[in-house]
């Protein structure tokens, strides 16, 4: 009998194991990791000085020299320069990212407390904000501005939060008007208390998939820029500006333009199976909790 | 669904009095005044941001009196367009100027600044319009095959695909299709736009930043529609899943497919400015880039200005029309 409830658990235990590795959790965790590690292993991985160029070994293809994927129009280590845009990459990314998060997730609460006037601005302000042509705007900031990493992240995340701001405060809507949340305030819990311990808690597994799917945009608005030359200070090794330089060399060194778009398209993808991989996560636990 | 609450309206309709009838023609106005709002907000906060920008990016009547000019010429410049005024003259003179669509005259060539944007805005609309019939063409009948048996192996490895692509940025795919069929095949020009053929590639890297959303969106829909009511309705009375795709299912998902473009509208513009640097197309993207890049702020902001009424007429239509079109959404704020 004893032995017959363990085995019961054991197997309800692999069951409930079973059940969290489908396709989706699976693809995301795996390519997450590899990006992570790309990041964390950079200094082993990268095997000449990004910045340093050779004069004598220009355009060379990859394989030549030891050089993975070739060198650039000044002699310049292609593989190594890829890899040190990943972080620049991830932190301008992950920069912008918490900006737009913080401010739309600030501004939405509030405006769910809030009803009156506070609610009216904040909604006219997303209403304004979202029909903003973005990268125009970004553009003329950033050229007013100097380029480099705070005009880049700062235009980005004051332009994009009411992505958040929006879900945040429909979601937000719905959950004060649950009976937990009631009963906290009938109790006497305080209007931040409520809505930081009660609320935000709840708005949990949708603002997880949100910042990974918002993550891929801010990387590929970042990439754009810097190609344009508007993100990254220019000769800094980012995977825009190594796209903006192989423009006119596409005849003679594809793998200038290949090397970096390659990797822009290898981030994107990770971080949207990486999104997808959360909502799988958040649906399973959802269902858990319903069972 | 869309049948049985617009059955349930029109009998309403018929008791109500002809007072609350009248109250109900007043509210269907309220979107509209709403919608003046909103424009009256994005305009006060636009030219406010310009108007901010504009002194911050260097003095103007230095840039427009050139480099070696005299001192005595820049303050006779200051005088005549008003720069030595206190900002807050400035800022009603700016204001008139903008309401009459006068921004100045272009520091480049010296012809009126929205003169110059207008030449360029046909280059762009031809490339917006070539990019949303491609991204219709290729998205809805994608999306109606992928969601009408989502479950069938071939369809689940399509649906895969199509978010592979959903992480392909559209320049970075517009610069691999130069690279293969441009520079190594040699079948289509990567620059230009005077033949058909050159307008190839930039269609096709402009509708990657939307074919694989809007197929998405489609595919959803469809494969939701599929399992609604009445399609289980339909089919017990004899329908055959073909029928139901093209009668029911695929109208509600163009419904959905038709608000995210209009939604889209103002991401396909932000893309063609890449893609049209990219491709050296002289649209209003090109000529934003160029502007910036030589401080032509008359140029600019009449382009900014011209952009943002642009995305926000093309909001509003889309915005208006499914609140007459889709009776759904009436009961919604």
């Amino acid at each position: 009998m004893a032995i017959a409830l363990a085995d019961s658990r054991t197997k309800r235990a692999q069951t409930r194991i079973r059940s969290y590795l489908t396709a989706e959790i699976v693809t995301g965790a795996v390519l997450g990791t590899l990006v992570l590690s790309a990041l964390i292993f950079q200094p082993l991985l990268i095997t000449h000085d990004p910045m340093a160029g050779d004069l004598f070994a220009r355009f060379q293809p990859p394989g030549t020299d030891g050089h993975i994927l070739g060198t650039d129009e000044l002699g310049r280590d292609i593989w190594s320069r890829v890899l040190a845009g990943l972080t620049w990459s991830m932190s301008a990314a992950l920069v912008s990212n918490l900006i737009s998060f913080v401010i739309g997730t600030a501004l939405g609460l509030l405006a769910a407390e809030m009803p009156g006037l506070v609610r009216t601005i904040i909604r006219q302000l997303i209403d304004t904000v979202l029909s903003f042509p973005g990268l125009i705007v970004a553009i003329c900031v950033i050229t007013v501005f100097e380029q480099g990493f705070w005009p880049l992240v700062l235009t980005l995340g004051f332009l994009t939060w009411p992505v958040f701001a929006r879900v945040v405060y429909a979601e937000s809507l719905t959950l004060l008007e649950r009976d937990y949340v009631q009963n906290a305030r009938l109790i006497g819990v305080g209007r931040v208390r409520t809505l930081t311990r009660h609320v935000l808690p709840g708005l949990r597994p949708t603002l997880m998939v949100m910042l990974a799917f918002h993550f891929a945009d801010m990387l590929i608005a970042e990439s754009a820029l810097s190609y344009l030359g508007l993100g990254a200070p220019l000769g800094e090794p980012t995977w825009g500006n190594m796209l903006a330089a192989s423009r006119d060399k596409l005849i003679f060194a594809p793998w200038m333009m290949l090397a970096p778009a390659g990797a822009i398209v290898m981030a994107v993808v990770t971080t949207n199976f990486v999104g997808d991989g959360i909502a799988a996560l958040s649906r399973r636990q959802g269902k858990g909790i319903d069972q | 669904m869309s049948e049985i609450s617009s059955t349930a309206k029109l009998t309403t309709d018929a008791g109500a009095s002809p007072a609350r009838s009248r109250a109900e023609a007043l509210g269907a106005l309220v979107p509209i005044a709403l919608k003046l709002r909103d424009l009256v907000v994005l305009l006060l906060a636009l030219v406010t941001l310009l108007f901010v920008l504009l002194p911050l990016a260097g003095d103007p009547a230095q840039v427009m009196a050139g480099m070696d000019a005299t001192p005595a010429q820049i303050d006779a410049i200051r005088a005549k367009y008003g720069f030595d005024q206190p900002w807050w003259v400035q800022y009603f003179r700016y204001w008139g100027n903008v309401l009459q669509f006068d921004f100045g005259e272009s520091l480049a060539s010296g012809q009126p600044a929205m003169e110059v944007v207008l030449t360029h805005l046909p280059a762009t609309l031809l490339l917006t319009f070539l990019a949303m019939g491609f991204t219709i063409a290729v998205s809805v009948p994608l999306g109606a095959w992928l969601g009408f048996r989502p479950d069938a192996v071939t369809r689940r490895i399509g649906a895969w695909l199509v978010f592979f692509f959903q992480g392909v940025p559209g320049f970075v795919f517009g610069l691999v299709l130069i690279q293969i069929f441009a520079v190594n095949l040699r079948w289509v020009p990567s620059l230009g736009y005077e033949t058909p053929a050159a307008w190839i590639l930039p269609t096709l890297a402009l509708s990657a930043f939307l074919v694989p959303k809007l197929t998405r969106v489609v595919a959803a829909n469809v494969a939701e529609a599929m399992r609604e009511d009445y399609v289980r309705t339909a089919r017990a009375f004899g329908a055959t899943r073909r029928e139901i795709l093209w009668r029911h299912a695929l109208p509600n998902a163009l419904l959905g497919a038709a608000a995210l473009i209009g939604t889209q509208f103002a991401f396909l513009l932000s893309g063609t400015v890449i893609i049209e640097r990219i491709f050296s197309w002289p649209g209003i993207g090109w000529l934003l880039i160029e502007r910036t890049q030589t401080l032509d702020f008359p140029v600019v902001q009449a382009l900014a200005m011209l952009i943002a009424l642009m995305v926000f007429a093309v909001n509003t239509i889309t915005d208006l029309s499914f609140r007459y079109l889709d009776p759904r959404i009436k009961g919604t704020n």
